[in-house]
């Protein structure tokens, strides 16, 4: 009777512990999730609605004109399609090289390795601003400034130390037997790294490809600066011009343009969602 | 040798991708390369021009001015550059240390001394025509102006700050509101203020504030209503040195904020931590009757947003020892890199015709430095607070800081921050006076000791 009691208490300890375990994971999502929530909402409310300063989640009218605005606005989908562009080129850049470098450096230790790394670490710590005019000579020598080649440049070698150091990290966690195996098993190295070690890496360059072209999506700093032609400007720098002066916005256009930035790491984060899966390494190795 | 074989063949294909990707970048940069070298080449060399213009109406009519200009000069072309108000520093920093700057460039008076002061800038003055010259006012003039003539940059837009007032309040609590001939005094506005804050709903929360203002960044309309009061913080000794003082006057201006916010709650509190365009929501949904120190572009904001029957108007300057307010100017530059400065004085001169001035001023809701666009009826709509608007050109006035090296580090760094400790009640008004003139002449005193001069 008492073991059934401690059992039934203990289950009743469980279910609340998972209620309010539950329930924090629920209010954590919301905080992160109600910017996003807001802007879209604001996205489409009347400008009147915005200017109301009666705060409301959900528009009292439902309207299209920001939306309808933004895309009047030739330079905003122009900046759209060279913002998709060095987001793409910077993440496929980025991945082909951090790959192979990741590999080498988590499997082959020599004497440069951990100076390699620290390396690696210590270029992190340099702020955009510090190297910009440098930057902007070195490109300007090599006539890549003005082009959004130069911009891919600057990001795919902002980006691979990050992206290098993150793939180290998941091939180290790869064991050594399945290379070992699949060698005793008459494998060539590269079919063990192409057959073995890139499947059981697809989280990884998943995660790698979504890193390089967020980065490079968001940027706006390298972009403002490297990027002086019109025809040429990338989607944060473009967002930047609904705000003016004394904290003044063009607030409709500016949600909807800002949502509009959001679907294609959304898009992204969709597709390579099933590459996240965990668990792949499991049981791969027995004892 | 034969172990260095067997590695290759070991790892080849490791080789090949790495080769592959390096032939790829190559391909791609080599190629990009060539497109631009071809095309420095061909450029025929349009002058650049950076504009700031960012509302809709005011981007449209700088693009129709350039499009004019570029169908009248063949031969010359402008290409406009679309920029920000919040990256143009860095923006233009680096494109001064970098040589690679629009050879035109839209900023204001105030962040324009300190790229004088360092060489920036090309001067002027040789290139403008007379009609120009005598048209913008000389106070608009003097904020660009260095001691020694030469001008760096022209002022064609002027920041003015007006006190936005709901006309339907004011009419409901019998205020009078002040006109051009007969304007309020400080202690007028406490009063009006305090018939103007309601509890209308009977909560025992006031939800009709008399006044609001955005403090967050507090020191620009500080600096420029002090002049009222007599004041202006920054004061020269008899050796020509700067210093920083909160003395009586600054401290009235002040003191008077603070009544309204801490001791008669006239003032709503939220604007404390909000900037002046934050307010206009609070002001349109009824909950300010007045909005106080916000600039002349606002007006915009409320034409744009205000719900059907919303009726408003604007005030003209209160008046405490004169009506008088320091003013900041927007500005067209030509960097000294220039090697074109003459046909790109020609395109600015051309860019801010009268005609052109007012059309930008219209566009952009601000005051016009030149007098014919002032005089313009396009200009003095009396149900958008044109006339009002229009009617402030008399009383601005240049503050001792126009030219002042380190100014805009001490406002952003100094000033700012107090304000706000002050205005969040953290610090006395003693205290906040105390530590504004210690901490902004070590400030200044760093720029002094660099030898910079205006």
């Amino acid at each position: 009777m008492q073991i059934s009691k401690l059992l039934a208490s203990r289950s009743l300890k469980r279910r609340i512990g998972n209620l309010l375990m539950h329930g924090l994971i629920l209010t954590f999502l919301l905080y992160l999730l109600f910017p996003l929530i807001w802007m879209i909402s604001t996205s489409f409310k009347t400008t009147a609605e915005i200017y109301s300063g009666i705060p409301s989640l959900i528009p009292k009218v439902f309207t299209g004109e920001h939306y309808l605005t933004v895309f009047q606005e030739e330079r905003l989908l122009k900046s759209i399609a060279n913002s998709l562009y060095v987001g793409i080129i910077t993440a496929i850049i980025v991945v082909m090289i951090s790959l192979p470098a990741a590999y080498a450096l988590s499997r082959y230790k020599t004497a440069v390795n951990k100076v390699v790394m620290g390396w690696i670490l210590t270029s992190q710590i340099f702020p955009a601003i510090l190297i910009m005019i440098p930057l902007f000579l070195v490109l300007r020598s090599l006539h890549l400034t003005d082009t959004l080649s130069g911009l891919v440049l600057v990001y795919v070698v902002w980006d691979i130390p990050f992206v290098l150091w993150m793939l180290q990290g998941y091939v180290k966690e790869i064991p050594i037997e399945l290379e070992e195996a699949a060698a005793i098993d008459g494998a060539s190295q590269t079919q063990i790294i192409y057959k073995i070690i890139m499947p059981l890496l697809l989280p990884a360059i998943g995660a790698a490809v979504l890193f390089a072209f967020i980065s490079a999506w968001n940027e706006f700093f390298f972009a403002l600066v490297l990027l002086k032609s019109p025809d040429l400007s990338t989607l944060p720098v473009e967002l930047a011009r609904y705000t003016g002066i004394e904290g003044q916005s063009r607030t409709g256009p500016l949600a909807a343009a800002s949502f509009i930035a959001t679907i294609p790491s959304i898009v992204l984060f969709a597709i390579l969602r099933k590459w996240f899966s965990s668990g792949a390494l499991q049981g791969a190795v027995k004892g | 040798m034969q172990r260095l074989i067997s590695w290759i063949l070991y790892y080849k294909g490791f080789i090949i991708a790495g080769l592959l990707a390096v032939l790829i970048i190559s391909v791609y940069i080599a190629g990009e390369m060539a497109i631009r070298l071809e095309s420095d080449e061909i450029q025929t060399g349009p002058l650049r021009f950076l504009s700031l213009a960012w509302q809709e109406e005011a981007v449209a009519v700088v693009q129709e001015i350039t499009q004019d200009w570029n169908q009248a000069h063949p031969e010359q072309q402008v290409e406009l550059i679309q920029g920000t108000w919040n990256a143009v520093h860095d923006y233009l920093i680096t494109g001064f240390e970098t040589g690679d700057i629009p050879d035109i460039f839209h900023y204001e008076s105030a962040v324009i001394v300190d790229f004088a002061l360092r060489g920036y800038l090309a001067d002027l003055a040789p290139y403008i025509s007379d009609e120009m010259r005598d048209d913008i006012l000389d106070v608009n003039w003097a904020s660009v102006t260095r001691p020694t003539g030469a001008v760096m940059g022209i002022p064609f837009l002027a920041e003015s700050s007006i006190i936005l007032y709901n006309l339907d309040l004011i009419n409901e609590a019998g205020v009078i509101a002040p006109t051009n001939e007969d304007p309020w005094t400080w202690d007028d506005l406490h009063i009006a203020a305090k018939k103007l804050t309601k509890d209308r709903d009977g909560d025992g929360v006031i939800d009709q504030w008399g006044t609001a203002m955005g403090l967050r960044n507090s020191a620009n309309i500080l600096m420029n209503q002090s002049i009222a009061f007599g004041g202006s913080f920054f004061y020269y000794d008899e050796q020509g040195d700067i210093e920083v003082r909160v003395s009586k006057p600054e401290k009235e201006l002040i003191g008077n904020l603070a009544r309204m916010l801490f001791v008669d709650k006239t003032m709503s509190p939220s604007g404390v931590g909000k900037s002046g365009a934050e307010m206009i929501p609070g002001f349109l949904a009824g909950n300010y009757a007045m909005v106080v120190g916000i600039g002349s572009w606002a007006r915009q904001q409320v034409v744009e947003n205000a719900a059907e029957g919303f009726n408003w108007a604007v005030m003209p300057p209160l008046k405490a020892v004169t009506q008088n307010m320091g003013v900041n100017t927007q500005t067209l530059s030509i960097p000294r890199s220039c090697k074109r400065t003459a046909i790109a004085m020609e395109f600015i001169q051309f860019l801010l015709s009268s005609e052109n001035t007012t059309r930008l001023a219209a566009s952009d809701w601000m005051l016009p430095t030149r007098q014919s666009s002032l005089e313009d009826p396009r200009l003095q709509a009396d149900s958008t607070g044109w006339k009002v608007v229009t009617a402030n050109a008399q009383f601005l006035s240049t503050g001792p800081w126009v030219g002042l090296p380190g100014y805009i580090e001490w406002k952003s760094r100094v000033a700012n921050p107090i304000f706000q400790e002050f205005f969040s009640q953290r610090i006395s008004l003693d205290e906040a006076a105390e530590r504004i003139e210690s901490e902004s002449n070590s400030v200044l005193a760093r720029y002094q000791v660099r030898g910079l001069k205006w």
